[in-house]
Formats: C-alpha cells, structure tokens, sequence
C-alpha cells in the first residue's frame, strides 16, 4: 500500500504561476482523473508530481517520503510515467525501449539478466506488444509504439503510474484496450493511478474519482458523479453541456451542446407542439436565436420533456404515458394565448396527444399564426384513424403556413420577429 | 511463445562480444598493414618480429638478427608513434560522437557541434600566426593552446546555455553555431593578416593532418585525456540509451540527467580536445563512424561506444596509409581523405529510406 500526497504546491515556470494550491491524496488502488482546459495546468501538475518541475512551495510525498528529497533512482522504483507520445531518437527495437524500464533497477555494471527479461516479457504479453519484440519502435504505428511505452513503464514495476493523455493520439479501440489493460492493473495489482484526460467520457467511464483544474486550481474534486456536472463544465470549460449515465454501458455520459451564445433576446414567443424528440433541435435552435420558447403538452420522459427541462424551457407537462387530461389542455391553452406563434412540429400524432390539435385550433380562431414544420406525409405519423390528418388540413385551409425546413422556418420566424417590432414601436409612438 | 534462446536472438547486444572480436581483428590487420606503408619498404615479417620485440616478454623468443636497425628506427620511433595517434585520434572523435549524438538526441550531432573545432583552430592561429608561445613538459605551445581553446569554447558554450539548473539541448546547439561564428571571424581575420609563409602551416592545420605525430610524446600528451574520457563516457552508456526517449522520461527511468549531461559533455569535450591538439580539424570521423557502426551493432550505446572506437580508430588509420601514399611523395593531408570518402558515404546513408532515423 502507498499513499500520494500533495501537499499544498504552487508552481510556476518563470515569473507565470501555473498551479495554485494544490491538494489531494490518492491510494493504492484508486484511479484518479485530472481534467480540464487547455493551459489549465494538468501536465505542470503531472510533471511536477513526477520530480521533473520542482514545485516553488507545498510537498509532494509518497508514502511519508518527500519526493523531492529522494534520488531520481529511489523515485523511479516506485512511480512509471505514460507520456502523450514519445519520439524515440535511434531505432531502438521494442524490447530495448521496454528492458529501459528495468534502468532504476539495475547497478551501473550490470546488463539485463533472465529476470529483468522475464519481467519485461510478461509486461510485453499483458500489452499485446510481445509479438513485434524485435521490431525498431521508429517503425511502429501509434497505438503499437504507445503500448511499447506502456509496457516499459510497467516494467519498471511501479507502485504508482501516471498517465498523460495516454491515448489522446489513438483510435477507439486502441483507447479501450489500453485503458482496459490500465483499469485491470489498477485492481489486480493495486496500482495508484493519476491520468490526465482530455475527454470526459472516457475519464467518466474509468476513474474513481476526477479533479476538475482550472486556472492552476482545483475547481471541483470527488467522485466521479459529483464533479462530472454540467454545472461544473460549463464553469470550467464555459460549454453547455448534457451529463447523463448512458442506458447501455452504465457510464456517465458528456455530450456537449454548445458554448453559449449570448445573442439578444427578440419579442417573439414561440410556442412548440411536438414530442418524442421531434422539438429538441428546434428547442435549441431557438432558444439560441433568443427567442423566448415554449411547449407543452409533453408527457414527462419524453424526450422532449427532457430536453426542455435541459435548456429550461417552460412547458405544460402530463403524466407519463397518460392522455391529456383536461387540466393539461387548459393549462396549455393559457400557455398558448401568450405566445406569438405556434410551430407544430411533424411528430407523432395518437389519441393521447390528440389534443394539442385541439389546441392549436382553438389558437388559430384566436389568431395565432400558426406554422407546420413537415417533413414526409402526414398519415404516416398518424395514429388516430384519419382524425389527426383531419385537424392539420383543417388548420392548413384556415391559415396555417407549411414550411419544409428549419431555415424556411428561421426565415418565416425573422419576418414575423421584424413586423411585430414595427408594431411594437408604432403603438409606442403613434 | 518464444523461447528463451529466442529471447537472446532479439537482443542485439546479446552480441557484443562476437562484434568486438571481429572488429578487435580487422582493427590488428589495419594496425600492421599501416605500419607497411611508407617510403622505406619493410617486409611484414620484419614488421611483426620488431612489434614483438617490443613486448617484455616475446623479445626473447623472436630472433632479430637480421632486422636492419634503420628499419627498427622508422618502425619504432616514427610509424608506431604515428599510428597509434591516428588510432587514438579517430577512436576518441568516434566516441565523442557517439556521445555527443546521444546527449543532442541527434544524428547530425558530432564532436565539434558545441565550439569544439573553432576553439581549438582559434588557439592554433594564435599560436602560428601571432607567434604566442607558452612550452610546457616539452609539449610544444601549438598544441596546448588548441587543447585549452577546445575545451575552455565547449564549457563556456555550456555555461551560456545554461538556464537555473538546467542546459536546454537546443539552446545548447544554437550557442554552439553562435560561438563558432565568432570564434572563426577572428580565425579569418588572422588568416587575412597572416604572412604567406604561416598561412599554409595553419590552413595544413585546419584540414588536419598526422604528419605531426611521428614522436611518442604526442602519444603520452593525449592517451590518458582519451581513455578518461572514453571511459567515463562508457560508464554512462546505458544513461545515454535512455535519454533515446527524451529528457523527461529519462528522469522518470531514473537517471540525473543534468548531471550526466555535463558528465558526459565534459568527457567528450576532453576526448576531441586532446584529439584536435595533435592533428587538427579532422572532420568526418565523428560523424560517420557512429552512423556506421549504428547499422552494424545496433543502437545500444553499451556495444556502440566501444565498437565505434575501434571502427573510427582503424578508419582512421585506414585514411591516414592512405595520405601518406597517394600524392607518391608528399602527403595529402588525412582530413581531405575522410572528407572525400567520408561525405559521399553519408549522402548514401541519408538517402536509405528504411533505415531513415527520428530527428
């Protein structure tokens, strides 16, 4: 068993302070994530952890030992350093590059022994590198080279690894294999380890726990569901952000949406008939023009729904998988009366939902304009015998406007958002 | 599943002491063949038994009777001398070239990358051109001051180079161009003013030559200089492979690479400055020998060190017979010789596309 301390440190190249304060201790056994922006200070963090940037304040201890009070060798025997790549000078093969490993563990006078090659080989079977031992490293792919790098640094038989961005440069399947193998490692052989991540899901799916840096300091530390928030990503990385745990793998999920936009807000208020997602991206769109958006009625889970409470739009919600009772439709009808214009979006139409047409009806009488985003044939979305068709020809031959993309509508939407200004100003100015 | 004699088969090294052998006797071949050539003719067998009678124990068994003494003399006193500097001279700039690439990480690195040359050409110009004479142990001023112009540009090329506690490479090699640059505007400048006479004894000297070697003083001024440093460099030949993944991982393996660096700066420094004060600027060797055994041995600087010692000292041999012979009488001085076989070879080298090395 063996702790990693950090105590406190400040670092700074020069006269620029990189890192802050800071503090956090990990076990043996524990896989913990470093994420955050570029420049925010991870690398100095894992270079400094790995006594090549000595820090100007603070301790950095393994077990109880400083390791800046510690010989480079003494160090060595105990931490293994992944870098992002390595570009390797002369055409060492594999098993050279791998047998340096073995440097802190050897007298100056002696060459590799059998047990030296024994512990080389095993770690070169556990990363699959074994069968290209005798190859040059310079004429290896990327993935191959950095399970090379992988490969020394287990040789070198480490209490503690520390990853950098391991496998930013390498495909999907090279990154699950390796960070598999590391996960593995982490638990069968008690190994501590710190990586530094560039992509959430990826630290979401094997760290324990996350430090979230930002500026040199530590912004959010803990588990991983408790730092991977979107309120905690949109502070660092200034990105609207979507965290849910995937339904398949189990893993908390990072989908990013966008940096937000600070666009002005227009007079318009947009009303959305939709459902089973078939709002969401327009939900987004608009709201991201500045238009104030509404919808309803949505059946809570709905994609929709979610998607809505995401981006905080307001709506009048139902019952999951419950017809729109009619407290839901006059909610929605008081909704409605205060929107501008309604967009119905090309959903699906059943009986349960059938009365967001009734809705938008009794809208038009008002005077509402209404909009009707299509996209394919009306009867193949309709589910009620003919009535839901019914209704949307009936609000096409009363006034309704068919538009056949989102940039029709956009278009459609700014024409309407310049007359109502006009309006505005004429009636404060008459 | 490979085997372990498998295992063995992949290791290059596993193969040194085969390498060293075979070299060892191309290195004793190229030895007394050097000693044939020359003005006097001496049969081989004449060659061998004087070689042998200079061994304290062989000079009894070996009848010397009829060996002219005239032939003993040359052999002795004016080829063995001269061979054996030409042997210590290309072992010590293969292996400071060896070691200078390992440290730069760079295959275009040789020994007088880092002011070397233009130090000791500078302390040689002083001397020839301005007359500046110092004599010290009955090693003449000519050679002193390149010895102490070589190895004061190397450390004063370090120590601007040198950042807190560290010696970035590249600002190292860019000091290096930046000192030479200077160093050989005032070499030019004496050049300029220099008298006919002296000119042609310092342009001999820039091209580098072994003519000056035919005493046995000049073999005591440089051999322990060589061994140290070859030596020291040696002890640190696994430190060298390991700064193959940079300077960073280099540490994370365990090694001080500050320390080693000036360690293994200053041992180099010594071998080419030791090397230069005797036969001036030979070029080529440190270059190409490392290249060249690198194909041969593979990379591991624990095999490649000794090994390109051998090779750059019988190439040198091997080019110096050669100066000697090919005006007739007169000799061509050796440092046109390495060059002119020396670049082509590494046009050729450079234009291998498989073996193409990182940068």
């Amino acid at each position: 068993m063996v702790v990693l301390t950090i105590d406190g440190i400040d670092c700074s190249y020069g006269s620029v302070n990189v890192l802050k304060d800071i503090q956090f201790a990990v076990n043996s056994g524990e896989f913990l994530g470093i994420l955050g922006p570029n420049g925010s200070g991870k690398t100095t963090l894992l270079r400094s952890i790995s006594r090549v940037l000595k820090p100007q304040k603070g301790t950095i201890l393994i077990g109880n030992e400083n390791i800046y009070k510690m010989k480079t060798v003494q160090v060595a025997k105990q931490l293994a350093v992944v870098p992002q790549s390595t570009p390797v000078t002369f055409d060492f093969t594999s098993l050279e590059v791998v047998l340096m490993g073995r440097n802190p563990h050897m007298p100056r006078f002696k060459m590799e022994d059998k047990k030296d090659l024994a512990i080389a080989r095993n770690s070169m079977e556990l990363t699959r590198t074994w069968e290209f031992a005798d190859r040059p490293v310079t004429e290896l792919s990327g993935g191959e080279r950095q399970r090379v790098i992988i490969a020394r640094a287990l040789t070198q038989e480490p209490k503690i690894l520390l990853l950098d961005e391991p496998t930013t440069h390498l495909d999907i399947s090279n990154q699950l294999e390796i960070m598999d193998l590391i996960k593995r490692l982490c638990k069968t052989k008690k190994l501590l380890i710190v990586a530094v991540f560039h992509d959430f899901n990826l630290a979401a799916r094997y760290c324990e726990s996350i430090i979230l840096l930002n500026d040199g300091k530590i912004v959010a530390v803990g588990k991983s569901n408790e730092t991977l928030t979107s309120e905690n990503v949109r502070k660092v990385f200034n990105v609207d952000t979507i965290v849910k745990k995937h339904p398949i793998t189990g893993y908390l999920h990072v989908i990013p949406i966008s940096r937000p936009i600070n666009q002005q807000q227009k007079s318009l208020s947009i009303h959305l008939i939709c459902g089973c997602g078939t709002g969401s991206p327009l939900m987004k769109i608009l709201k991201d023009e500045g238009y104030f958006v509404t919808a309803g009625v949505l059946n809570l889970l709905d994609t929709d729904q979610e998607t809505a409470q995401l981006l905080k739009i307001p709506i009048t919600s139902e019952a999951p998988f419950s017809p729109i009772t009619e407290e839901a439709h006059t909610a929605n009808l008081k909704m409605i009366s205060k929107a501008n214009v309604i967009v119905i979006t090309p959903t699906q139409f059943g009986d349960g939902n059938l009365r967001n047409l009734n809705a938008a009806e009794t809208a038009l009488e008002k005077g509402i304009p209404i909009i009707l985003l299509e996209d394919g044939s009306i009867e193949e979305r309709d589910f009620t015998k003919g009535k839901a068709t019914k209704y949307l020809t009936k609000l096409k031959n009363n006034g309704a406007i068919t538009v056949k993309s989102t940039s029709e509508l956009l278009h459609f939407l700014d024409k309407l958002e310049n007359k109502n200004n006009k309006n505005f100003h004429q009636k404060k100015e008459p | 599943m490979k085997t372990d004699s498998e295992i063995a088969h992949l290791r290059r090294v596993s193969h040194w002491k085969l390498y060293l052998a075979v070299l060892l006797i191309v290195f004793g071949i190229v030895f007394v063949l050097s000693l044939n050539l020359g003005y006097a003719h001496i049969p081989f067998s004449d060659i061998l038994t004087i070689l042998a009678k200079q061994v304290p124990i062989l000079d009894n068994l070996v009848g010397s009777s009829n060996i002219l003494p005239k032939h003993e003399v040359i052999i002795v006193q004016i080829r063995l001398p001269r061979v054996i500097c030409g042997a210590l001279v290309g072992a010590a700039l293969a292996a400071a070239g060896v070691t200078y690439q390992g440290i730069f990480r760079n295959p275009m690195a040789d020994p007088y990358v880092i002011g070397a040359s233009t130090g000791a050409s500078l302390g040689a110009a002083l001397v020839i051109v301005l007359g500046v004479g110092v004599s010290l142990l009955g090693v003449n001023s000519l050679q002193i001051l390149a010895f102490v112009g070589s190895l004061i540009t190397v450390l004063l090329v370090y120590n601007i180079s040198r950042v807190g506690s560290r010696v970035p490479v590249t600002t190292l090699l860019l000091t290096g161009i930046a000192v030479s640059l200077f160093q050989n505007a005032i070499v030019t400048f004496l050049k300029v003013i220099a008298e006919e006479s002296l000119l042609h004894g310092l342009v001999f000297w820039i091209i580098g030559s072994l003519a000056p070697t035919e005493s046995w003083d000049k073999v005591w001024a440089i051999l322990p200089f060589i061994l140290i440093g070859t030596a020291v460099a040696y002890l640190y030949s696994r430190d060298l492979n390991i700064l193959a993944l940079g300077e960073d991982q280099a540490q994370h393996l365990g090694v001080e690479i500050e320390k080693v660096k000036t360690i293994l700066l200053v041992s180099g420094a010594l071998m080419t400055a030791a090397a230069v004060s005797i036969s001036g600027l030979i070029g080529f060797v440190g270059l190409i020998i490392p290249h060249l055994t690198r194909v041969l041995v593979g990379p591991d600087h624990r095999v490649l060190l000794p090994t390109s010692a051998i090779v750059g000292a019988s190439f040198l041999m091997i080019c110096d017979a050669l100066s000697r012979v090919v005006m007739g009488s007169g000799e061509a001085p050796v440092g046109v010789i390495t060059a002119l076989s020396g670049a082509p070879f590494f046009i050729y080298l450079l234009r291998r596309k498989r073996k193409g090395y990182t940068v």
